[in-house]
């Protein structure tokens, strides 16, 4: 073969696929296979969470119910207990799930590899995220099934309190995940910063009220209002007045918190975006993509 | 060299170091040691779970009726009993995972087969690396009895109470060393997931009264929480922190005698399983594989 040949083969123009939802489909798909791999995890995780919903149904065999309703919140506790338990789930996914994925990614030296292949980043890294979601998703339904099929639960499902429900929940997916954003973009750059996310998470997880009335705080105004900073305390109290109390957007409380939850996406987004952005440029300038 | 020579050079026995025990397991403390304190922001996040877990249930206890813990012998404080429960409870998990977690990092490191390749047994291997996690849980435990404390749990404390609740935290130890040990045992063949532990995580925070009195359970579910050793290792901890009570009383005897019994029974039973693994691993040349 001659050498004008080869640098005619080497330097042929394949057409490669760059249309974003393709690449979107590439990226889930190997997450999903790669979640599907570990086959043992996802079954232990499931019974576990199936196990969370029994101990919580005997945690509120000792709630006082007139105490529970005392707080406006009916007489059911596993109820109250079940909103948080499952959409708590979907924050530790939203908070910690990517920056997570992109420090495997780059100790696995496979960020470099992507990145240097035509695959637009930000559809990669948005890919990265529904791993997580999928795995709250099948978590979420099964405690909503144990708990409304087998403890007796009812929530209210008329069409009014479920649309609110959804809104609130995709807002509080957006708003959390931008947060995500954020804190992957940071711990991309300084390599570092995983525990302030978990830290975060955690703090959120219990100032929000998972499994106690947020009124409870009020005797202590500072955490009360360190609380109020967490978009996830609104997407709980709407989505807990949605399906417990029937409330639908039309009642004030509710419309009070997808709007501040829409206030936490609409500032939260970009900014999330951005310094995502700015980390991976960042890493790519100077040459740390496979470096921890 | 001739061959005959070269076989008398490889053979010859050099007298190597005797070293104890003792010193054996102070040298995986310490070394373990090292390694913990690289990562003191996780350790910090680790002692936060364990503190926010604690406060979490301070605001749970405000609505709750202590009946049901009144009919169990217990006095009437949901805040302690949960404070007892969950203190106790992530101490023997991080001691028990830890162990299985430290078995998984010496395969995937690649070290495991060198240490067991030297003069250190199975068993001074397995003592050296459980020492270590149970001293860590200990600084949780009591990290999360003072949060207890600080957020109003009251233990009625005399000196009698001390000393059979530390009778109870040495039975508590020796018998969760003993579901580390079969922990560790299936890590070493299956390699990946953690039955043993996770099974046990599970059903003891269902059946062993972390949260409840087991006197909620219906009768049928209640036998599962007298197969675990933390079932009876709470109930003595609680009559002792929470009641006054001590060894004299029968009820933490019954417990004390319950956690010996177990001990003496799935000792040899888990060391004998860990030993199967170990040898089947060891054939199929697999201790360093992950």
């Amino acid at each position: 073969m001659k050498q004008a040949e080869l640098i005619e083969i080497l330097t042929e123009d394949k057409p490669r696929v760059k249309l974003p939802l393709r690449q979107f489909y590439g990226v889930v798909w190997s997450s999903v296979k790669m979640m599907f791999a570990y086959k043992s995890w996802m079954i232990m995780d499931l019974l576990s969470t199936f196990a969370s919903v029994v101990m919580y149904y005997f945690v509120g065999l000792q709630v006082n119910p007139l105490s529970l309703s005392q707080t406006g919140w009916g007489t059911n506790y596993l109820a109250f207990a079940l909103i948080g338990v499952a959409t708590s789930n979907y924050l530790w996914s939203c908070l910690v799930r990517l920056s997570h994925s992109i420090q495997h990614e780059i100790r696995g030296g496979t960020l470099e590899t992507v990145a240097v292949t035509p695959v637009d980043m930000l559809t990669f890294f948005i890919g990265q995220t529904v791993r997580g979601y999928l795995v709250s998703l099948i978590l979420l339904v099964g405690i909503f099934v144990v708990g409304t099929g087998g403890m007796g639960v009812e929530f209210q499902m008329m069409p009014g309190p479920l649309i609110a429900a959804l809104i609130l929940f995709i807002l509080m997916l957006i708003s959390n995940q931008a947060l995500g954003l954020i804190a992957a973009g940071v711990i991309m750059v300084y390599k570092r910063g995983d525990p302030i996310a978990f830290l975060v998470a955690s703090m959120n997880e219990f100032l929000a009220g998972v499994l106690y009335p947020l009124e409870m705080l009020g005797a202590f105004p500072l955490l009360q209002a360190i609380s109020m900073m967490f978009p996830y305390t609104y997407a709980l109290d709407g989505m807990r007045r949605a399906l417990i109390l029937g409330a639908s957007l039309a009642d004030a409380n509710v419309l009070t918190d997808v709007l501040v939850l829409f206030g936490f996406s609409a500032v939260l987004a970009p900014i999330g975006f951005a310094v995502l952005n700015w980390g991976y440029r960042t890493i790519r300038a100077n040459g740390s993509t496979s470096s921890y | 060299m001739k061959l005959e020579e070269i076989i008398e050079f490889l053979g010859e026995r050099v007298p190597r170091l005797e070293v104890g025990v003792l010193e054996k397991v102070k040298a995986f403390v310490i070394r373990d040691f090292k390694t913990w304190w690289t990562y003191r922001l996780w350790v910090l996040l680790d002692i936060t779970g364990a503190l926010t877990s604690v406060a979490t249930y301070y605001f749970v206890s405000k609505i709750v009726t202590p009946t049901a813990l009144v009919s169990a012998g217990y006095t009437a404080d949901f805040l302690t009993f949960t404070v007892i429960g969950i203190a106790f409870q992530h101490y023997v998990w991080s001691s028990v995972s830890g162990l299985s977690e430290a078995i998984r990092d010496e395969q995937y490191d690649g070290t495991m087969e060198t240490i067991l390749s030297s003069r250190t047994s199975f068993r001074v291997f397995l003592l050296g690396e459980s020492v270590f996690r149970f001293m860590v849980g200990s600084y949780f435990l009591i990290a999360s009895l003072a949060m207890g404390l600080i957020i109003g749990a009251k233990f009625n404390l005399t000196l009698g109470s001390i000393l059979s609740a530390i009778v109870l935290t040495i039975l508590l130890i020796a018998s969760h060393m003993v579901v580390g040990v079969l922990g560790a045992g299936a890590i070493l063949k299956l390699k990946e997931g953690d039955p043993i532990v996770w099974a046990f995580t599970w059903l003891t925070q269902l059946f062993s009264g972390v949260l409840y009195p087991l006197g909620l359970l219906p009768g049928y579910l209640q036998w599962i929480g007298a197969a675990f050793p933390l079932t009876y290792s709470l109930d003595g901890l609680r009559r002792c922190l929470m009641n006054g009570e001590d060894l004299a009383s029968a009820a933490i005897l019954g417990d004390a005698a319950n956690l010996l019994l177990f001990i003496v029974v799935m000792l040899p039973v888990s060391l004998w399983v860990f030993k199967v693994a170990y040898d089947s691993t060891r054939r199929e040349g697999a201790l360093g594989q992950y």
